[in-house]
């Protein structure tokens, strides 16, 4: 549950608010690559084919390129290998495809989205960051900075922050369909309000509820009943007696607080 | 006693679903003026939710999502300046030259490096000529024992590992690496120096002592010059990453960093059109016998003065106008 072990980007806003935003780690940074340069190398296989079809010379092609097409080659090698991150990052606000895939972002060191020079340098800084081979260097600088930059990200200032997915529903859905919610909390319940952490781990428990093996479902939610409910012999038989019931009080005690 | 979190969350939540929907519609650059008053005032909101939050419900997924909703709509609010063709227009004429003369020590000892290299690897063929076989790639060598240039085979049907075709598109290569590697405590950069030095030094000593000088000043004399400038400029760069690096002066090292990367990156930047454009000169003009070698000495010297009379004089006046010192960044 705590953010502050992981991690983690604070950002402090001109409105006198804290931020905290997760910092994106080795994992969601190579996936990320690996989506990008998937892309990228489809692109030229399908420019590599198109080419050769115009051409209509097939495998011959590469043999008779001058030297003037051999510069274009490697201008547009740059262009893919360059220039694709850098305009993504910069008019995309700091996603290529890849990172928009895995839910991530290259804001600056404050928080804020990537400029032109920013997104420049740490793009330049690939070259040395795949040194000597598959991004070595990037990795380890990663592994070693805090925040899990790689060396081009130390140039420009940048870092690479987390999206999640967080679904709200959770707090507001309603009770399942045929147990009346006036029912539900027994007249000997216990008055206690919960902490947040109660409430979130209820909450928690009645989303992954309907997934979970019967006896399993049935055992956590009699030791939630236990720490959250406060209630005497016969009221907790009545709650426990099925999973409904169980979830039903459950969720009233997370909805009332009290 | 707060609200329980559930309550908290329902009663709110109209607001920032409003707000998430709002900043989907600004990436996709399709807001009017009355929707970013209410995007600021949704902002300010869920702001003030969001230290509600962290007071009475830290650690819960409610606090997780207002942190990512504020982030996001933090950076909508306060983004940089766009980047539009007036700006670039005034890279080209004032800031660009503008860093070069101002870092011109940087450049000045990228030169530097460069020429000790070159007299290096001159002066070790010239002295000794069988340094050649340890300077000069093998396949050059073996065109100048023939009595021919290796370029001259760059338009020619079928040349197989042409060695000056990748000279010619390694370039951009060069230029990035010289000034990536300055990350590696400028050492990265004076290596690459120093090393092209040495190498097109032993390379012109060798083909002077065969007999071919002729040759090789023919088909560098139309690009050498730009294209060693650029290559010295991205050493000038790199070296002042390095500099950051090694004494960040009162900064701490990272802010320093990123603060000297911003500048160094403006010389890559800038030089990278000139790069295209002797690109061109490289693959139609130097190779073969379509000029005759005045034209190519000509147009080379011409190149390389314009570049250095535009990098020492352009927006030399608007500097005299608006102050020596550069405006800041207004992020």
């Amino acid at each position: 549950m705590s953010t502050a072990t992981t991690p983690h980007l604070d950002v402090a806003t001109p409105e006198r608010v804290a931020l905290t935003l997760p910092v994106a780690g080795i994992g969601y940074r190579c996936l990320a690559w690996l989506v990008d340069a998937a892309l990228l190398f489809f692109f030229w296989i399908v420019a590599y084919f198109v080419f050769t079809l115009l051409v209509s010379d097939v495998l011959g092609v590469l043999r008779e390129l001058s030297g003037l097409a051999q510069t274009l080659l490697v201008v547009g090698l740059f262009a893919t290998q360059w220039l694709y991150w850098t305009l993504a990052e910069v008019f995309f606000h700091g996603q290529t495809a890849g990172k928009r895939l895995l839910g991530i972002r290259v804001v600056r060191m404050d928080g804020s989205p990537v400029g032109l020079y920013e997104s420049a340098v740490r793009n330049l800084c690939r070259a040395v960051d795949f040194l000597p081979a598959a991004y070595a260097t990037g990795c380890i600088s990663m592994l070693l900075s805090r925040q899990h930059r790689r060396l081009g990200d130390l140039l420009a200032g940048t870092l690479l922050v987390r999206e999640e997915r967080i679904d709200l529903d959770k707090y507001t859905a309603a009770p399942a369909s045929g147990v009346m919610g006036s029912s539900a909390v027994p007249a000997g319940a216990s008055t206690r309000a919960l902490t947040p952490e109660e409430v979130e781990l209820v909450l928690a428990f009645l989303t992954r509820a309907p997934g979970l093996a019967p006896e399993v479902r049935q055992r956590l939610g009699a030791r939630l009943v236990d720490r959250v409910g406060g209630l005497s012999g016969e009221a907790r038989a009545t709650v426990l007696a099925t999973p409904e019931r169980t979830e039903s009080f459950l969720r009233e005690r997370a909805r009332a607080g009290v | 006693m707060a609200t329980p979190l559930p309550a908290f969350v329902s009663r709110r939540r109209a607001d920032w679903d409003a707000l998430q929907g709002l900043l989907g519609r600004q990436r996709a650059g399709a807001l009017k003026l009355e929707e970013l008053r209410t995007l600021d005032t949704l902002y300010r909101r869920a702001s003030a939710d969001l230290a509600h939050t962290q007071t009475f419900y830290p650690g819960t997924d409610a606090h997780r999502f207002l942190n990512q909703l504020c982030g996001q709509a933090y950076a909508a609010i306060y983004q940089p300046p766009r980047e539009r063709w007036p700006a670039v227009r005034a890279f080209f004429r004032r800031e660009f030259p503008l860093t070069l003369r101002r870092e011109l020590r940087f450049v000045g000892a990228s030169a530097a490096l460069f020429c000790l290299g070159l007299l290096l690897g001159a002066a070790v063929v010239l002295w000794e000529p069988r340094g050649a076989e340890l300077l000069v790639p093998e396949g050059v060598r073996q065109y100048v024992a023939q009595g021919r240039m290796w370029t001259d085979d760059i338009l020619s049907v079928a040349p197989p590992n042409s060695v000056a075709s990748s000279i010619a598109t390694n370039n951009l290569t060069v230029t990035i690496a010289t000034f990536a590697l300055g990350m590696l405590f400028g050492l990265g950069t004076l290596y690459m120096l120093v090393n092209n030095g040495v190498h097109i030094g032993a390379v012109t000593a060798h083909c002077v002592r065969e007999g071919m000088g002729p040759g090789l000043f023919d088909f560098t004399a139309a690009h050498g010059p730009v294209e060693l400038s650029i290559i010295v400029i991205a050493g000038g760069a790199g070296l002042m990453v390095g500099q950051a690096l090694i004494d960040p002066g009162e900064l701490p090292r990272g802010q320093a960093l990123a603060l000297r990367g911003r500048e160094a990156v403006k010389l890559v930047l800038g030089c990278a059109p000139f790069l295209a454009l002797i690109g061109v000169v490289e693959g139609y003009v130097s190779p073969g016998s379509l000029f005759p070698t005045w034209v190519k000495a000509g147009l080379g010297l011409s190149l390389g003065a314009v570049f250095w009379l535009y990098l020492l004089r352009a927006g030399r006046t608007d500097a005299a106008l608006t102050g020596a010192l550069p405006a800041d960044s207004a992020s």
